[in-house]
């Protein structure tokens, strides 16, 4: 495989350290930012997640190398459109990542990386073990198309990945206020990771937050309400095969079970919690239940207080 | 570098943090008190509103009942609590020393309220 250069490598031990290094921090801090078998999962199913990208770099390389000979330019790899192709391929990734979470057939392979209810350094290597098959390189095939070369794209995605790490934490608060107005952050991050339902679906950025906020999936961390990290049906199991192929085992019976052929098509490729009948939740009905809580909250608070925004986001669980 | 070697040294550094985690004595977990675990419950599962609370005297798992013949069955998962949805009837077992009560899902598992003889 003619990989110049893979720098994901050469950033192992670097997470190593950062890792060690968040653990002592939590171990004066809070002790339960990290469980030692949820650790032991994320690492093995990050290690299972560059065992299977390694088997299919090679045809996801060829596949980019066939739809390159169909470029519109020929960009080269002259310094200045390396930060081009950065900002290009971080667009790229917004898109597959969106899609990641609104596709059942790409969340398949994602929800993954949103198993554990822990949220840690360790959280960003679990990865998917099923990129391939779920086909999220399409979303790279336009950067090709336009002319940059399949190597600098892989590059710049692989940079992009290592920037990803550092997010996945706890322990930084809120960064500069410019920074966060421009870049990924570990708050803007935590959203993402969070089931709450104000918090569901939101944040999709790798790098820059600014696709957020333009395309209208931003949503700030509030410091009135804590993520609660995880999936809207937590696993409660640590074994990798579950994790690694619950939802394609799910999609599989759900299909099998479906009753025409326009439902079982949807089992695939409707959001996640898609069901024919209704019987279950997607995320717009649990942000409309909430809401409409949120609502009631409101209105049993009022008479009783001229209350604040603070004040509001407690309500529902006092009326409860 | 070698591939090979990145593997190798993959996996050492896998199991080498893992067990750092444990020897830093991270982790650990329970469901303190009932409001907690209505709390958790209301929190885990759309628009359930928690009612009476079994509460496993270990602090290992729970069950609140909810509104609508249902209920919510939460256990320890590492250091976090797992939640499952159930509808009654709830099918349960006597176990050593309390009461077992299947999830459903077999990953899950049967969960045990220590010191709970009936719901
Ligand atoms: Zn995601
Ligand atoms: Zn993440």
């Amino acid at each position: 495989m003619p990989l110049l250069f893979d720098p994901v490598n050469y950033a192992i031990p670097g997470f190593v350290a950062l890792i060690v290094v968040e653990m002592l921090i939590a171990r004066t801090r809070d002790r339960q930012r990290y469980c030692p078998r949820d650790t032991l999962t994320s690492l093995l199913l990050g290690f299972g997640s560059t065992v299977s990208s390694a088997l299919t770099a090679g045809l996801v390389f060829a596949i980019s190398m066939w739809v390159y000979q169909f470029r519109f330019f020929t960009i080269g790899f002259a310094w200045y459109w390396f930060p081009v192709a950065f900002v290009l391929d971080d667009l790229a990734y917004y898109f597959a990542h969106r899609t990641g979470h609104r596709v059942r057939w790409f969340w398949a392979s994602h929800v993954i990386h949103h198993s554990s209810q822990h949220y840690n350094l360790s959280t960003a290597l679990r990865q998917t073990w099923t990129g391939f098959v779920s086909l999220s390189f399409l979303f790279r095939l336009p950067l090709f198309l336009i002319g940059f070369h399949p190597l600098m794209i892989f590059f710049c995605a692989g940079l992009n990945l290592i920037y990803q790490f550092w997010i996945h934490t706890e322990t930084i608060g809120r960064m500069p206020r410019w920074f966060e107005a421009v870049m990924n952050t570990p708050s803007h991050h935590r959203v993402h990771h969070a089931t709450n339902p104000r918090y569901l679906d939101r944040n999709y950025a790798g790098v820059f937050i600014v696709w957020d906020r333009l395309l209208g999936t931003f949503e700030a961390e509030r410091d009135d309400e804590r993520p609660r990290y995880g999936i809207v049906k937590d696993l409660g199991s640590f074994n990798l095969f579950w994790a690694a192929f619950h939802e394609w085992v799910g999609i599989a019976k759900d299909v099998w079970a479906a009753p025409d052929l326009k439902s079982r098509i949807l089992y695939m490729i409707a959001p996640p919690g898609w069901s024919h009948d209704g019987s279950r939740d997607t995320s717009e009905t649990i942000k409309a239940r909430w809401e409409a809580r949120e609502q009631r909250g409101i209105a049993w608070k009022q008479p009783t207080s001229s209350s604040s925004v603070e004040d509001r986001a407690g309500a529902p669980s006092q009326a409860a | 570098m070698s591939k090979l070697a990145i593997f190798g040294g993959s996996i050492v550094a896998v199991l080498v943090l893992a067990l750092l985690a444990r020897l830093l004595g991270l982790g650990g977990a329970r469901i303190g008190s009932a409001e907690e675990a209505r709390a958790a419950a209301e929190a885990m599962i759309s628009g359930f509103e928690g009612g009476a609370v079994a509460l496993g005297s270990d602090g290992r798992a729970a069950l609140v009942h909810g509104g609508a013949a249902d209920a919510a069955l939460l256990k320890v998962h590492g250091a976090r609590i797992a939640a499952r949805h159930l509808r009654a009837p709830f099918v349960t077992a006597p176990a050593s020393g309390g009461l077992a009560i299947d999830s459903g899902d077999a990953r899950f598992g049967t969960v045990v309220l220590k010191g709970v003889t009936a719901l």
